[in-house]
């Protein structure tokens, strides 16, 4: 089955070649029962409502963007359609990697100038944005800003190709889901024991109640700042 | 042990398990996948690639915007 055809959640657009005749409307439905457009919806929903509407516009934007997407791809309902990209299918996009990349030694210098020149700015970011109040408007556009970027940049596809996961080790990826879906509940938890959903609980601490004296000095917030554009810099190259 | 502590150690313990997965799939590649490796497999589709990113994302936001 391709691609396209899981992004539309709908078996029958696996056959190439296949006419597909749907309404536009139906093509908006499938786009909206796709689990993670849903999911996004109610973190927004949320946010929105826990006083963060930042966050629920953002994430309700991205929610619809994805719908979109998938709805457009069902309607074109031919393999390979935009939206489809595979780790294995897409090819990288060639100006995110040095020119000549896999040529000898003449290339190296350009080859250290990229990473060099991003390792300066997310030192340079962190440390100017580090410096701002938390939940002030500076700060607030700076993250929303690169947050945006870095969305953009994952909409148009892998930057490069990787080995595709098979055979034992794809079987065994369940143990990962274990733990970060352990971890995700341990928090949850935590969090509805607080008293209230905004106060935090000195017997049941979230990580960002574990982390607020960390983030009160501009060395603490330079210091996640970089572990978080580290993060980010890991995830943009998967 | 108090709640705190317990809740504490809960975080610990998690992260603890990562660090050994991530250990085991580096020395064992051929038995168990690195985190990179999954999420390379997550993010194999637009969907998935715009999710974790927006995930990321909303880390940064929570911690730091308004």
């Amino acid at each position: 089955m391709t691609d396209a055809a899981h992004e539309a959640g709908d078996d029958q657009l696996a056959a190439p070649g296949r006419p597909v005749a749907i309404t536009p409307g139906q093509a908006a439905l499938s786009g909206l029962r796709h689990p993670l457009v849903g999911i996004l919806l109610l973190i927004g929903l949320c946010s929105a409502i826990s006083g963060k509407p930042l966050d629920g516009v953002l994430m309700a934007t991205v929610a619809v963007l994805l719908a979109w997407d998938a709805a457009r791809a069902r309607l074109r309902g031919w393999p390979g359609a935009q939206g489809a990209y595979t780790a294995a299918t897409a090819p990288p996009r060639q100006n995110f990697t040095a020119p000549g990349g896999r040529v000898g030694t003449q290339w190296r210098p350009v080859r250290l100038l990229g990473p060099a020149a991003g390792v300066v700015a997310a030192v340079l970011y962190a440390t100017i944005v580090g410096d701002f109040s938390r939940y002030s408007w500076p700060v607030t556009i700076a993250i929303v800003a690169l947050g945006c970027l870095m969305v953009a940049i994952a909409w148009q596809g892998p930057i490069r190709s990787r080995r595709v996961l098979t055979g034992r080790p794809l079987r065994r990826a369940w143990l990962w889901a274990v733990v970060l879906v352990s971890g995700g509940c341990w928090e949850l938890s935590s969090l509805l024991q607080q008293p209230h959903l905004t106060t935090d609980s000195a017997a049941h601490p979230t990580i960002s109640a574990l982390s607020d004296p960390v983030l009160a000095s501009h060395p603490g917030r330079t210091v996640f700042l970089s572990g978080w554009l580290l993060m980010g810099w890991f995830l943009a190259g998967r | 042990m108090t709640s705190r502590e317990l809740t504490i150690g809960g975080y610990l313990t998690v992260l603890a398990a990562c660090v050994v997965l991530q250990i085991a799939a580096v020395r064992r590649p051929e038995r168990l996948p690195s985190l990179g490796r999954v999420f390379t497999h997550v993010m194999r589709t637009r969907t998935g690639r715009v999710g974790v990113l927006v995930a990321w994302a909303w880390l940064g936001l929570h911690f730091f915007a308004k």
